[in-house]
């Protein structure tokens, strides 16, 4: 321990006397930022959507005192994407040929589910699979859309309930069938009876008055009940449905995701690299065949190379995180949770580092192997949902780290039980890679 | 192979090979307190390997290393390449080295090394801007760190100029004067011959002489001026092994 810590404190030096190598430390993780960030937001390129309207109905639904038609609802749908209005078939043909990027069906009878209440209805999404980051961004920005047209749905639905129970409860003009009455209410029928069963205890009838307790009860637990109405009414939240058929069903803002995966790729590589050359330095230097006279283990050694890294990319992670929360209007918190985020992601990452240091003989090998290997599988971790290419990220550090970045980056609430088994699939593929690397630097110090 | 004084090294049969290749066959050598063991040979005698061994650098692949003293002997490790961290400064390479020792104060055994190395001008300069000279004294005080009794050199002088060797050897020889037991790696005969008590000649991996250098030129030299005639004698060692395929 003391060993890897007088080693620790070498390398704090040795990096410290390197401004070239800090500048780019620092400089290189912010321009791959600022460069993923913009590749994967796209906020400039609207992607193509082809839309096939099923409900050919012409009927409306009231929102919030406007009537929205589906001509309405495309309308607003065109201020995110670019629509092509095409038939089923077509819309097929346009999606295999990657004319356009999703297709969006709206069933039969979509208003008239809207209208009923009854049945909850569903827009179809079928994303093309040719490109799975541009379908992971169309799907959110459709559930936005979704999202923000079930708020007005519902906003409507709730002043209707509230119109409705307060004239059950205080009475009032009703219109039925083009005629007009007036309704009497809970609190005035109350007021009725109570007066009549006083009246008629006075007139000496207890037991009719009696008769008329239950329509007195009736008449307050009704009143009770309505009284929850207007919190049961609020949390109508969601009229519509988005059924996504593929592609991944990412709930993020764009930029977060953005940020998450231009963060995955400037620590990733920043780590990576760093790592592999203080590992491979060491033999360069010629300093490995002293260490491994007895002054410290192999796997010390490659303990204190993963310890030195987690410390860096914790040191620029949070640099990147605190630029990010004061320059943009992303919302960056749960520092706590950040500490121990990019902690275990470093130790993850300078694992993978050692290991292509302790491999090659030559610190130049070593980053390039470290860079070939490692820029491909990181492109696979920012892919969502793709099979195989998943799979793979998940056994080496980046997938695990790009779902710890986006959890703490977007999800609106944390669970536990989840991030727990992503920090502990990053600290076991970070004690495989350790011990690999170990077993490589033992084998490879060894003339 | 015998020698007067106690050894402090006993190694037998030391063997190792690679990639099908012989690099060491069978080689017996000890090494006495103070004294000085010249391993002498061509390229590719196995000299490096033996040392390497000898320094638990690198594995055996047969025979036994016994040393004196106790399980774990302070023996220092001077490599032909220098050993150090080329961006730390002298004092910072010793410092950390004289620290990962366990020395009880690096700093004072930093300077102190410093001192006996001849250092003290170079002392915060970086060990990347060294001269060849002053580079080699830096790593042989490195592995005078860990305060050894037994000092294995490959080749300490093969870079250096004549009066870097000349200096070196002078602070070797001081070294000795206290005791220190000393095998180092060569190619030229003179030198084994001036700075080797004993001598040992190796050749394909086998060991071809053991004794002195007076020894080998009377055994093998034919006669002839002392230098000449130790010259004369390694060629027709070297040269002989492969006339009866034999040590």
């Amino acid at each position: 321990m003391r060993a890897a810590l007088l080693l620790l404190r070498k390398d704090a030096v040795l990096l410290r006397r390197s401004p070239a190598l800090v500048l780019v430390l620092i400089v290189y993780p912010i321009l791959v930022a600022l460069l993923v960030a913009l590749a994967l937001q796209s906020d400039e390129r609207r992607p193509d959507v082809a839309v096939v309207n099923l409900d050919t109905s012409g009927r409306t639904v009231a929102v919030g005192g406007n009537r929205l038609s589906i001509d309405d609802y495309v309308n607003r749908l065109a201020e995110d994407v670019d629509v092509h209005r095409l038939d089923a078939a077509d819309a097929a043909d346009a999606l295999d040929a990657g004319r356009v990027s999703a297709v969006l069906t709206i069933p039969e009878n979509f208003i008239a589910d809207l209208q009923s209440g009854v049945r909850q209805p569903a827009l179809r999404l079928s994303t093309s699979r040719r490109s799975p980051i541009e379908a992971d961004a169309i799907n959110r920005r459709l559930e936005a859309g979704v999202y923000r047209l079930n708020q007005r749905l519902a906003t409507g639905y709730v002043e209707q309930v509230l119109e409705l129970v307060d004239l059950v409860t205080n009475g009032g003009e009703i219109g039925i069938f083009g005629r007009t009455g007036n309704a009497l209410g809970l609190k005035r029928s109350r007021t009725l009876v109570t007066d009549l069963q006083a009246e008629l205890r006075a007139a000496g009838d207890a037991v009719t008055a009696a008769q008329l307790e239950p329509l007195v009860n009736f008449i307050d637990e009704t009143q009770r009940n309505l009284d929850l109405a207007k919190p049961a009414a609020n949390a109508i939240s969601a009229p519509i449905v988005l059924d996504v058929t593929a592609g991944a069903p990412g709930r993020e803002p764009l930029s977060a995701f953005g940020f998450a995966g231009a963060l995955l790729v400037s620590l990733g590589l920043a780590g990576t690299l760093l790592a592999a050359a203080a590992m491979s330095s060491e033999r360069e230097d010629g300093a490995l065949v002293r260490l491994r006279r007895g002054l410290i283990s192999a796997g010390g050694l490659v303990g204190e190379k993963m310890a030195f890294t987690a410390v860096a990319c914790l040191v620029v992670g949070l640099a990147l995180l605190g630029g990010v929360a004061l320059f943009t209007d992303l919302a960056v918190g749960r520092w706590g949770l950040w500490l121990g985020v990019l902690l275990l992601a470093g130790l993850a990452f300078g694992s993978f580092g050692v290991l292509a240091g302790a491999l090659a003989r030559e610190t130049r090998s070593a980053l390039l192997i470290a860079l070939m290997v490692a820029l491909p599988l990181m492109v696979l971790g920012l892919v969502p949902d793709s099979g195989v290419a998943s799979a793979i990220s998940e056994v080496v550090p980046f997938g695990p780290a790009f779902d710890a970045f986006q959890t703490l980056l977007v999800e609106p609430s944390i669970d536990a039980g989840d991030l727990l088994a992503t920090l502990g699939q990053l600290a076991l593929i970070a004690a495989v890679l350790g011990t690999a690397a170990a077993v490589a630097v033992r084998r490879r110090s060894a003339v | 192979m015998s020698t007067a004084a106690t050894p402090v090294l006993v190694a037998r049969a030391i063997a190792r090979g690679y990639r099908g290749v012989r690099a060491l066959d069978g080689v017996d050598v000890d090494l006495a307190a103070g004294e000085s063991v010249a391993l002498l040979g061509p390229n590719g005698a196995g000299k490096t390997t033996l040392l390497t061994i000898l320094a638990g650098v690198a594995r055996s692949d047969g025979g036994t290393v016994t040393w004196a003293e106790d399980a774990h002997p302070r023996v220092g490790w001077v490599p032909q390449k220098a050993a150090l961290y080329p961006r730390l400064s002298v004092r910072e390479n010793l410092r950390l080295f004289a620290a990962l020792e366990k020395a009880d104060d690096p700093d004072a055994l930093a300077g102190e090394l410093i001192g006996r190395a001849d250092l003290g001008e170079y002392a915060d300069r970086a060990a990347a801007q060294l001269s060849t000279g002053t580079l080699q004294r830096l790593n042989l005080a490195i592995a005078l760190a860990g305060r050894p009794s037994v000092l294995l050199l490959d080749e300490p002088t093969a870079t250096l100029s004549p009066d870097q060797r000349l200096r070196l050897w002078e602070w070797l020889d001081e070294l000795r004067g206290g005791g220190m037991a000393l095998m180092f790696s060569t190619q030229s005969v003179d030198e084994a011959a001036r700075r080797g008590d004993r001598l040992v000649v190796l050749a394909g991996g086998l060991l071809l002489f053991a004794g002195t250098a007076a020894e080998m030129t009377a055994t093998h030299g034919g006669g002839g001026p002392g230098a000449e005639a130790a010259e004369r004698a390694f060629m027709r060692l070297v040269s002989g092994r492969g006339e009866d395929g034999a040590r």
